[in-house]
């Protein structure tokens, strides 16, 4: 490899990373992204699908992200919201009943409800104010 | 007899030398991250390639695809992606097989952030690995047979171009804020708001929330000095081309930053939080060389 070579490598390499700044920075991608994911303006108030173990007497289990199909949080959140577009929220449902079924750290869990959930954020970690639950799937954990 | 056309500045600044040995460790340390994290997060993706097809949103150059790879084709090419990145490591049939390793890491990772999902953690490591695929990253310390002769473009453009595209995406960061928020973000409230929804995300989907986050956003005041040095040292990020010293600083505030955002959002960047991001800008060659003197003397063999 002569400098040539090398110089057009760098330029090249350097241009095609610098591309996503001619996109909408909404337009993100893989490896070339804007980085855009925390320069957009939001409201504390967050409404989103999340499912939910409901014990024997009514208590309330937050459910980890691998059990919906993904140990990211943000795809466990992605297959949430398809099956709610594609209307296949009880077939989720049952699917996350089945796989939390043989796990002793969910023994307590009785059954699964999928909800939308309207929460203020700094309200919900700081003062521990839930917001609004709207139940969209229920099912039963069958052992 | 004519005089020999002196090189530009920028040039000399470009190539300016830096030994085989220091590439070469740049190239091990990188490639045993890639190799760790393909191996570790191989099962997950194998979880992630069998969700409904509904989910799948291809990306870069997965949008080849019109539909899902068959998983076990998946995870099979995880695997060959796995091998080859070991033959980076060890700098096997180096010409040839790192440019394919490259190609199956940039496959591999883009696939995965194909499922809806875009994660922005991986970005850097394809670069790095795709920019050392392209370069003599393996005259030293490789399997392969030493060239006779060093590269006649020298090593030190390649440890520049890296550092370069580390820096270039945090710049990105920066103008990606001014663009869509202006000069607004660094009011505080929208680095607030982000921390604070990320963290619900979390604590709704039975995530750990960060250590930090409540405390802080009980006290918003705060998230303006964060917004303004995130800015700073965003924009700044250029400063670790200039010299060894402002690199090494830069690199520094840049682990503190990702620190941070360990501590309130719960995000962990590993390839910057190892250090192994910023590896370009330390003499990565000399625990490698300390190791092989130590190695060498206690097998008694002469020294290099």
């Amino acid at each position: 490899m002569n400098r040539v070579a090398a110089a057009v490598v760098s330029i090249a390499m350097l241009v095609a990373t610098a591309s996503p700044v001619l996109r909408k920075p909404w337009d993100d991608g893989f490896p070339l992204s804007p980085y855009a994911m925390f320069a957009f303006r939001r409201p504390t108030k967050l409404s989103m699908e999340y499912p939910l173990g409901i014990t024997a007497s009514g208590g309330r289990r937050y459910l980890a992200p691998w059990i919906v199909g993904s140990g990211e949080v943000l795809q466990a959140l992605r297959v949430i919201a398809r099956a709610k577009e594609a209307r296949t929220l009880p077939a989720l449902c049952a699917t996350i009943a089945g796989r939390i079924a043989p796990l002793d750290e969910y023994r307590d869990v009785a059954s699964i409800r999928i909800v939308t959930g309207t929460h203020d954020a700094v309200d919900f970690l700081v003062r521990d104010q839930l917001g609004m639950e709207q139940e969209r799937a229920r099912c039963e954990v069958r052992r | 007899m004519s005089e020999a056309k002196q090189p530009s500045w920028i040039s000399r600044w470009w190539f300016a030398p830096a030994p085989a040995e220091r590439l070469a460790a740049v190239r091990i340390v990188i490639g045993m991250f890639a190799l760790a994290w393909i191996l570790i997060r191989i099962r997950e993706g194998y979880a992630v390639a069998q969700l409904p097809a509904e989910n799948f949103r291809p990306t870069g150059v997965v949008r080849i695809l019109e539909a899902p790879l068959d998983p076990e084709l998946s995870l099979a090419i995880s695997i060959a992606t796995a091998v080859l990145l070991a033959a980076f490591v060890v700098g096997f049939r180096f010409r040839v097989l790192a440019p394919l390793a490259a190609v199956a890491l940039l496959w591999t990772l883009t696939y995965r952030n194909s499922w809806g999902m875009i994660f922005h953690t991986e970005n850097l490591l394809v670069l790095h690995v795709i920019a050392l695929a392209c370069a003599p990253a393996a005259d030293a310390w490789a399997i392969d047979r030493r060239p006779e002769r060093p590269a006649t473009t020298g090593y030190g453009w390649v440890i520049k171009l890296l550092v370069a595209l580390t820096a270039l995406t945090y710049v990105l960061a920066a103008i990606a804020k001014l663009r869509i928020a202006g000069m607004a973000w660094i009011d505080g409230e929208q680095l607030r708001n982000q921390i604070a929804v990320d963290n619900l995300r979390k604590a709704l989907l039975g995530d750990s929330i960060a250590p930090l986050a409540t405390q802080f956003l009980d006290h918003p005041s705060g998230f303006t000095v964060f917004s303004i040095l995130t800015l700073v040292f965003e924009l700044g990020a250029p400063i670790a081309l200039v010299g060894p010293r402002l690199a090494k600083l830069w690199a520094l505030t840049a682990w503190g930053f990702h620190v941070g955002v360990v501590m309130l959002m719960n995000i962990w960047f590993l390839y910057p939080l190892l250090g192994v991001a910023f590896i370009a800008v330390l003499p990565a060659e000399r625990p490698f060389a300390w190791l092989i003197g130590w190695w060498r003397r206690r097998a008694g063999m002469p020294g290099t």
